[in-house]
């Protein structure tokens, strides 16, 4: 009997540590339980929704059958949370390249590849600038200046739904602006918005 | 007797529940929101919704139609219906193909929320990422 019960216990303790295990999440088809806080489903879910309306609308086709140059502006994170707002506009930026009706530019806006005036400045008139082949060097006024910039803000509000539950409404914002008039030629807003216990924290 | 009587005049009730929002009305008065009839009442709705769940009502598509947008990529506009008597929260995903039947990989091609309310008809419609994109295949699953 003894032996019995120490061997249910054994098996038990082991089936539960097995349980324990991390295992890696199935990202294609994840079906876990949603979460208060943002998760990666949700800025799939807002990058898929502001990259369709984008391509859809139109406002990023030009009549030559050229590409808009665009550059990325501010996007404020506004929540109660750490975002790196790269978690959505890495996905649209790589969207709108891969459309083909767009080239980004990191030579300007929030995301500056410092490298680019790095290489100029440390070629051009140094000892080093013989040994390159001249034509391959970057002369002036090369720089492609953006037609377009992408900005918005991700903004976050805490609702008290009842006495143990509250409401959590996360919004992104995004807008595309014609640098050479100001005008805004595409704007965009999803919500995403949650409900859960007072014990889950959105931030 | 009396339960066949009782049984037989349920299913006409179900029969003239289910014929009484026909597909694609314009106007649709819910209840508590249009005027109670002798076939959709507060006595007939409770054998209207438990039968819904019976026979495992759900989402049906009735039209997928394809068209180029402003901006020259495919526009894929999905009418359908909710046949169900409750609200139904699905997820639902579009892959796009190219010319030679071979997938679009996309950031845009991710599960996606919708709902549609009982015995309605329901539509959203989902923009190719590229101009390449000639055809589609599209999933769906519960709502978490």
């Amino acid at each position: 009997m003894k032996t019995a019960i120490f061997l249910t216990i054994t098996i038990s303790v082991a089936l539960l540590a097995g349980c324990q295990e991390p295992m890696n999440i199935d990202t294609m088809h994840d079906e876990g339980k949603p979460v208060m806080a943002l998760d990666y489903r949700d800025f799939d879910h807002a990058a898929s929704e502001m990259v369709q309306s984008m391509l859809g609308s139109g406002a990023l086709r030009k009549a030559d059958g050229t590409r808009y140059v665009m550059a990325t502006g501010r996007i404020t994170n506004d929540t109660m949370q750490r975002i790196d707002t790269d978690q959505l506009m890495a996905k649209i930026e790589q969207e709108l390249l891969n459309s083909g009706q767009v080239v980004m530019t990191s030579a300007v806006g929030s995301k500056v590849d410092q490298t680019t005036y790095d290489i100029r400045r440390d070629i051009k008139d140094s000892d080093v600038e013989d040994e390159f082949d001249q034509n391959t060097l970057p002369g002036k006024g090369t720089l492609v200046s953006p037609h377009l910039s992408v900005s918005g803000k991700i903004f976050q509000r805490n609702i008290r739904y009842d006495r143990g539950h509250q409401q959590v409404e996360y919004y992104f914002q995004l807008r595309v602006s014609e640098i050479a008039s100001g005008l805004v030629i595409w704007q965009n807003e999803t919500l995403i918005g949650k409900r859960g216990s007072n014990r889950s924290v959105a931030w | 007797m009396k339960t066949i009587t009782h049984i037989l005049f349920f299913a006409v009730a179900l029969v003239f529940i289910g014929c009484n929002e026909p597909p694609g009305e314009k106007f649709h008065l819910r209840e508590s929101v249009g005027n109670d009839d002798l076939v959709d009442n507060v006595v007939t709705r409770p054998v209207g919704y438990a039968f819904s769940a019976l026979i495992g009502e759900g989402i049906q598509v009735d039209q997928a139609v394809l068209r180029r947008t402003k901006g020259g990529v495919l526009e894929l506009n999905v009418n359908g219906r909710n046949n169900s008597q409750f609200t139904k929260r699905f997820r639902y995903r579009v892959e796009w193909l190219d010319a030679d039947g071979q997938l679009i990989q996309s950031k845009t091609s991710v599960w996606l929320p919708m709902s549609a309310m009982g015995k309605s008809t329901f539509s959203f419609k989902v923009i190719a990422p590229r101009a390449e994109a000639v055809d589609f295949r599209m999933d769906t699953r519960k709502w978490e």
